[in-house]
């Protein structure tokens, strides 16, 4: 029920947003399909730095463990910051793609 | 960049099959296997998550010790044996004795940073002690790997796994099926580098 209540709340306010940006906003319809598969470029590119981020953490880690013979957590890497801060990279990355294009 | 989309469509569907259905609680069920809950030489608490520095245990630390002080209250061995960092031990140890545990039953093994480490550190706490038969408690998730580990090391283990069905949160799924899929990935590794 709780997640039910969440996607309810979500289509709610997609659906007020949606209203408003045809109506008031000037934004065409059209324009909403678009839209969504380039959200989906956009968090494919997110998913590639979060994977690119995992790896490149995971070797050092791996690394740090085998040159200095200490015990590092792969845990280190187990955090969600990291994937917040891959779709900010995504972000910065898609819409400097966007710019130069 | 032609890959992106269909990556996005996938990291989609999965971020909605695991924060809105029950497909992390499946999995956690499927991993923790089915518990046995029979007599056994010792009980053996692995580690999970550490203590604070400030002595308090992280939740999964906390929930598995509490399982193992009540297969200890229900007289299942006569041993509790306490295992995860130094820090860990030492806060599960002093939370067993304040719920009833005597101190006389509980035995800390060694420090280790790894399930690996704590299945060497077992072995040598243990076996010795003529304790080969143990009930194993740690998450439903890491019931595969620590199994294999301490089976690898001489152990006949009974798995007690803690509660096994998993939370309901949208969140809470998202952390477990991440979890799941450290756990699988761990599990891997440990194949790979030639040990379970």
């Amino acid at each position: 029920m709780r997640s039910l209540t969440l996607v309810i709340i979500v289509c709610l306010t997609s659906l007020a947003a949606y209203l408003a940006g045809t109506r008031f906003a000037g934004l065409r319809r059209t324009h909403v399909r678009e839209a969504a598969i380039e959200a989906l470029d956009y968090l494919g590119l997110a998913v590639a730095f979060l994977l690119c981020n995992l790896a490149v953490g995971i070797a050092l880690i791996l690394g740090l463990r085998t040159l200095t013979g200490r015990f590092v957590s792969v845990y280190l890497v187990n955090d969600a910051a990291l994937a917040i801060l891959s779709l900010l990279q995504a972000f910065i990355f898609h819409r400097w793609r966007g710019r130069s294009s | 960049m032609r890959g992106l989309r269909p990556l996005g469509l996938v990291a989609l569907l999965l971020f909605a099959a695991a924060a809105f259905t029950p497909l992390a609680n499946r999995l956690n069920v499927w991993m923790a296997g089915v518990a046995r809950l029979e007599p056994a030489d010792a009980i053996v608490v692995l580690g999970r998550g550490g203590a604070d520095t400030d002595g308090v245990l992280a939740n999964r630390s906390l929930r598995r010790v509490l399982h193992g002080i009540g297969l200890y209250r229900h007289a299942l061995a006569p041993w509790l044996v306490l295992s995860g960092s130094a820090e860990e031990i030492q806060a599960r140890t002093t939370l067993a004795q304040g719920l009833g545990v005597p101190a006389a039953a509980i035995l800390s093994a060694g420090p280790a940073h790894t399930t690996r480490e704590e299945a060497d550190q077992l072995r040598r706490l243990l076996l010795p002690r003529g304790s080969r038969r143990i009930l194993l408690v740690a998450d439903p998730i890491d019931i595969p790997r620590a199994r294999a580990a301490m089976e690898r090391v001489g152990f006949d283990v009974l798995p007690a796994p803690t509660a096994a069905t998993g939370p309901s949160q949208p969140e809470a799924r998202l952390g477990l099926l991440r979890d799941i899929v450290i756990e699988l990935a761990g599990l891997t590794y440990y194949r790979l580098t030639g040990t379970p």
